[in-house]
């Protein structure tokens, strides 16, 4: 699905075209560039959706909206690299898998993370 | 979890308007789903905040629902889908901020190696010395199902000044993407050029359809071609070709024409399925009546036979 400018004011109506101008502008939200001008997909609908929550709901002013867009793409990247190097683990032989396993679990306990309650 | 808006934002029944307002605020920021993308919970938590607030801060609403009109779950809205629900995917890669993983150089050259070669398609890529690779670009581009289906050359200039040329592989599909090396933005340094990431849109066909590399098509034919049978003229995306009808052919019988669909650059080519469709004149003459009349009164022939068996 693909949408234009216009349609994406009326999809969202918490966000109007000079603000969503805007957000193209600071390159917040990145459309696609067609002949008759940007193209939005549902990747940057949902965008701009979670940026009105943050501007509008949460109040957050205007100035702190790169910073948390940026930590929250960098938690994305962060999280997607994690699955795929998830997913190459499970396709190891088990012995593998488990040494990793075990190896994680003992530099957590280095961390000193306690999962048991220490009074109880 | 409690179902009373009041309850759920924690106000008390008389609160103030503003008082809801910064309640909702407070537990918007602790309980936002793309603050905590991994947590079902707070995610169900912050539906039911957000449709508390939805109520309660519309003071219309929030009258009709203290006087019982409307009760909390009335003003649900369907469900959305969340950033992260997109951003989790391969596509939300065109939003990573840089060399993510591979900047964890301090922990392991193995992080590092894991991680670099996913940077080649997007995003910039920072290295010791300052080269880099330009930005890759995203273009959207509507062609026509024929354009789409026999495929073509196009060369088209973007708002943003930049023409390309494109080169459309027959069978493309709609909302397929093409990558052209090198054509987007230049590179940092000696860093060599982005990509140019085209997506497609294929405009639908008024007479065509498509089914993979198949092509389909309804053929309006006469009674008489339907009982004698007859050679008609059939449009084909590379042209009208001739093709036989026989003889009894009934409404909604699929003929094939063998590799008439699209020629993919590799692999066999698809077919051209015609399916009959026997349509009467606006005006019924006499002559068809009485011929009509006739042949009830002798044949007999009942095509509900089956129908009526099965039911």
């Amino acid at each position: 699905m693909s949408f234009d400018e216009r349609t994406v004011v009326m999809h969202v109506k918490r966000v109007n075209l000079r603000e969503l101008r805007y957000w193209v502008r600071q390159g917040w939200v990145r459309p696609s560039s067609g002949v008759a001008g940007p193209v939005f997909d549902e990747l940057d609908i949902a965008r701009i959706r979670l940026l009105c929550d943050l501007k509008k709901d949460m109040s957050l002013p205007t100035d702190s909206l790169p910073v948390i867009l940026s930590l929250i793409d960098r938690l994305h990247q962060t999280r997607r690299d994690l699955r795929a190097l998830t997913e190459a683990l499970e396709e190891q032989p088990e012995p593998v898998r488990r040494s990793v396993i075990s190896k994680l679990r003992s530099a957590a306990d280095r961390g000193g993370r306690v999962d048991d309650d220490p009074l109880g | 979890m409690t179902d009373d808006p009041y309850k759920v934002l924690g106000v008390a029944k008389n609160a103030t308007q503003d008082e809801i307002k910064k309640a909702y605020r407070k537990l918007a920021k602790k309980l936002h789903p793309d603050l905590h993308p991994d947590d079902p919970g707070k995610q169900a938590e912050f539906q039911a905040v957000s449709t508390a607030n939805d109520l309660l801060s519309d003071p219309e609403k929030r009258k009709r629902f203290d006087a019982g009109e409307i009760d909390a779950s009335g003003q649900e809205r369907p469900e959305r889908r969340y950033y992260h629900q997109y951003a989790g995917q391969e596509a939300g890669r065109r939003y990573d901020p840089g060399a993510g993983m591979g900047d964890f150089e301090d922990v392991s050259d193995l992080f590092s190696d894991l991680f670099r070669h996913r940077q080649q398609g997007g995003g910039r890529e920072y290295r010791q010395e300052f080269h880099a690779r330009g930005n890759d670009v995203r273009y959207h581009l509507d062609v026509d199902f024929l354009e789409a289906a026999r495929g073509t050359k196009r060369g088209v200039t973007m708002p943003d000044g930049k023409a390309i040329e494109i080169t459309i592989p027959p069978g493309l599909k709609d909302g397929q993407t093409l990558r052209l090396r090198g054509k987007g933005a230049p590179g940092f340094g000696q860093g060599p050029a982005g990509d140019a990431l085209v997506t497609i849109a294929v405009r639908p066909h008024p007479v065509f359809g498509r089914d993979g590399n198949d092509i389909e098509l309804e053929l309006p034919i006469t009674f008489d071609e339907a009982v004698l049978g007859a050679k008609v003229e059939v449009p084909t995306i590379s042209g009208a070709v001739s093709m036989t009808i026989p003889k009894g052919a009934s409404s909604g019988h699929r003929l094939r024409l063998k590799g008439k669909g699209i020629k993919p650059g590799k692999g066999p080519a698809g077919d051209q399925f015609v399916r009959l469709r026997i349509v009467l004149p606006d005006k019924i003459d006499n002559e068809m009546v009485e011929l009509a009349t006739r042949w009830r009164d002798r044949a007999g022939f009942d095509p509900r036979k089956e129908l009526r068996r099965k039911v």
